[in-house]
């Protein structure tokens, strides 16, 4: 058995303690006993999947909430909650122009919480665009994106146009006015790209004007390939916090 | 007190430094564990919240047929959308944007000094840099909008009740329309007396297709013709006061002493870039009405 910070006296609270976090399924689970000795807490954070993208110590002024606003770990929960809703969202959604509307109407008015599902999801979508923007905001006034986190900034940049791009596929779902002349306005800037312009808006749309094949490009870039493109940008972003040593330190 | 031996006394220094960045740690169990679970718990009950009493927007079915007045694009792409007001689509949707983003994304590659990372604007002049970059920019963006919508001329006509003499600068469409006046003389005008200024059809008068002979080489004949005043409006001047506009700020902030150092630069362009980024966003948003004409508007008034 590993060695663990046993109690000298056993009480009943010790041994129910015990009992706890000591007996063999808790360990097969977490292999530390409960976080309450620096030894287990630090354990706990390092030997966690989920925790292990933080280091185990952190700076004391990084904690401090006017340091950072929570502003990245603030996009990243949007991200997980508009996952889990979206998710939900889809359960009740057929993305073919005959459906879709009925399909919006019906969530909103049929389904128990589906208006709060899909409020949920539209108000957390609105929310991820301004604080990714505002954490852009913060990483440049904290000057966080000198060396060597010059290509985090970069990746950041990248994560930044794929929110937007989530935010804007996402628009068009509910097949509803606002929904097809906001793409419309939105396709046609591409369309007014010189050369490349109108071959991309064709591809993007899947024809001349917004209709059953641009629903479901759209969705399908919004349900799978961009959130997957995301993850993978998102999967580096972290990972490279992690090895620059966590956020930027005065020199 | 003498001191002891150099190299001693510089060991005992970094063994001490060593262990004050020992002392500035904190536990990330249960210290910021801690504070990521309480956001996460506040932001669910605010979003919960936010959700129970506020209804995502649901308009009529989506109909071809029907175009709404105005027609909008979601609200972070209005800033694209208004900039597309003032100049070239390419311009507006495509070549600005683009530009915006590799610049953003070059900025640690332009910036490679170390100094004044992980501290909010550490620099003597930083904050000065944000308000003059946010205050310069954004009342000049404003300024921008209001003079192409002819506000100068509105203001003069109220005041004393008869048109705006000058017609080529009542705003962007007007300069193209009446700018740059020619004297329209033939010989016979001349000679009557009635030769005057007037606006030059400049429109379709440089034949390409006639100088780029395209069709010798099999390629479909170039039918291209440039509208001289049309480029000048919707491309050569906004560029020009795009690229000239914060090459000025720069250069102002420099002389009077406000912004010395590259990262004070850095700071008055990208504080310039958001004030420009939420300003349009807000006009688009907020004030573009019916036929996108300058005015209050609400999404609610589709309802």
């Amino acid at each position: 058995m590993a060695a663990t910070e046993r109690p000298t006296r056993r009480s009943m609270g010790d041994r129910l303690y015990d009992a706890i976090f000591s007996n063999r399924v808790w360990r097969s689970i977490f292999r530390s006993g409960y976080p309450n000795t620096p030894r287990n807490q630090m354990l706990a954070v390092a030997t966690n999947v989920f925790l292990h993208l933080h280091p185990t110590r952190i700076h004391r002024t990084h904690v401090k909430i006017t340091h950072t606003f929570c502003l990245g770990g603030l996009s990243f929960f949007l991200f997980l909650g508009l996952t889990i809703s979206g998710v939900l969202l889809m359960f009740y959604y057929v993305p073919s122009v005959e459906r879709a509307y009925e399909d919006i109407l019906r969530l909103d008015t049929d389904v128990r919480f589906g208006q709060l599902m899909r409020n949920m999801h539209r108000w957390m979508a609105h929310g991820m665009v301004l604080t990714v923007l505002m954490h852009m905001m913060r990483v440049f006034y904290t000057g966080a994106y000198k060396p060597p986190r010059e290509f985090n900034w970069v990746v950041g940049v990248v994560l930044l146009v794929l929110t937007l791009l989530l935010s804007f596929t996402g628009y068009l779902l509910p097949w509803d006015q606002l929904a097809l002349w906001a793409i419309t306005v939105g396709t046609n800037m591409v369309g007014s790209a010189p050369l490349l312009g109108e071959p991309n808006r064709f591809v993007l749309v899947g024809g001349f004007q917004v209709g059953q094949n641009a629903l479901i490009r759209f969705y399908t870039l919004h349900v799978i390939g961009l959130p997957l493109m995301a993850a993978v940008f998102m999967t580096v972003h972290f990972w490279r916090i992690r090895r620059d040593g966590g956020l930027a330190k005065p020199l | 007190m003498t001191t002891a031996n150099p190299a001693e006394a510089q060991s005992a220094a970094v063994r001490g430094r060593a262990r004050r960045q020992r002392e500035e740690e904190l536990l990330v169990w249960p210290d910021l564990v801690f504070i990521e679970f309480i956001s996460a718990v506040v932001f669910t009950v605010l979003l919960v919240g936010l959700a129970v009493t506020v209804d995502a927007i649901l308009l009529d079915r989506a109909n071809p047929a029907v175009t709404p007045n105005p027609s909008k694009a979601p609200w972070y792409f209005l800033n694209l959308q208004e900039l597309l007001l003032h100049m070239h689509p390419a311009l507006a949707g495509v070549v600005v944007p683009t530009i915006a983003l590799i610049a953003l994304g070059a900025i640690p590659y332009w910036d490679t000094d170390n100094e004044g990372q992980g501290e909010w604007l550490s620099g003597p002049r930083d904050w000065l840099n944000v308000g003059v970059g946010a205050a310069v920019a954004s009342i000049g963006t404003l300024m921008l909008i209001l003079f192409d919508d002819g506000m100068h001329a509105k203001i003069y006509e109220s005041l004393t009740g008869s048109k705006f003499p000058i017609s080529w600068l009542v705003n962007m469409r007007e300069f193209q329309k009446n700018f740059p006046l020619w004297p329209t003389c033939t010989p016979e005008t001349l000679k009557d007396g009635s030769c005057a200024l007037g606006p030059l059809e400049w429109a379709k008068s440089i034949p390409l297709g006639k100088v780029l002979r395209t069709d010798l080489l099999g390629l479909p004949a170039l039918d291209l013709n440039v509208n001289i005043p049309a480029v000048l409006v919707e491309q050569i001047i906004p560029v020009t006061m795009m690229v000239g506009l914060p090459i000025l700020l720069s250069l102002v902030a420099y002389k009077r002493g406000i912004a010395q150092t590259k990262r004070e630069h850095m700071i008055l362009q990208f504080s310039g870039f958001i004030a420009v980024y939420v300003t349009l966003t807000i006009v688009g948003t907020y004030f573009r009405g019916q036929g996108l004409a300058l005015g209050p508007y609400t999404i609610f008034a589709h309802q």
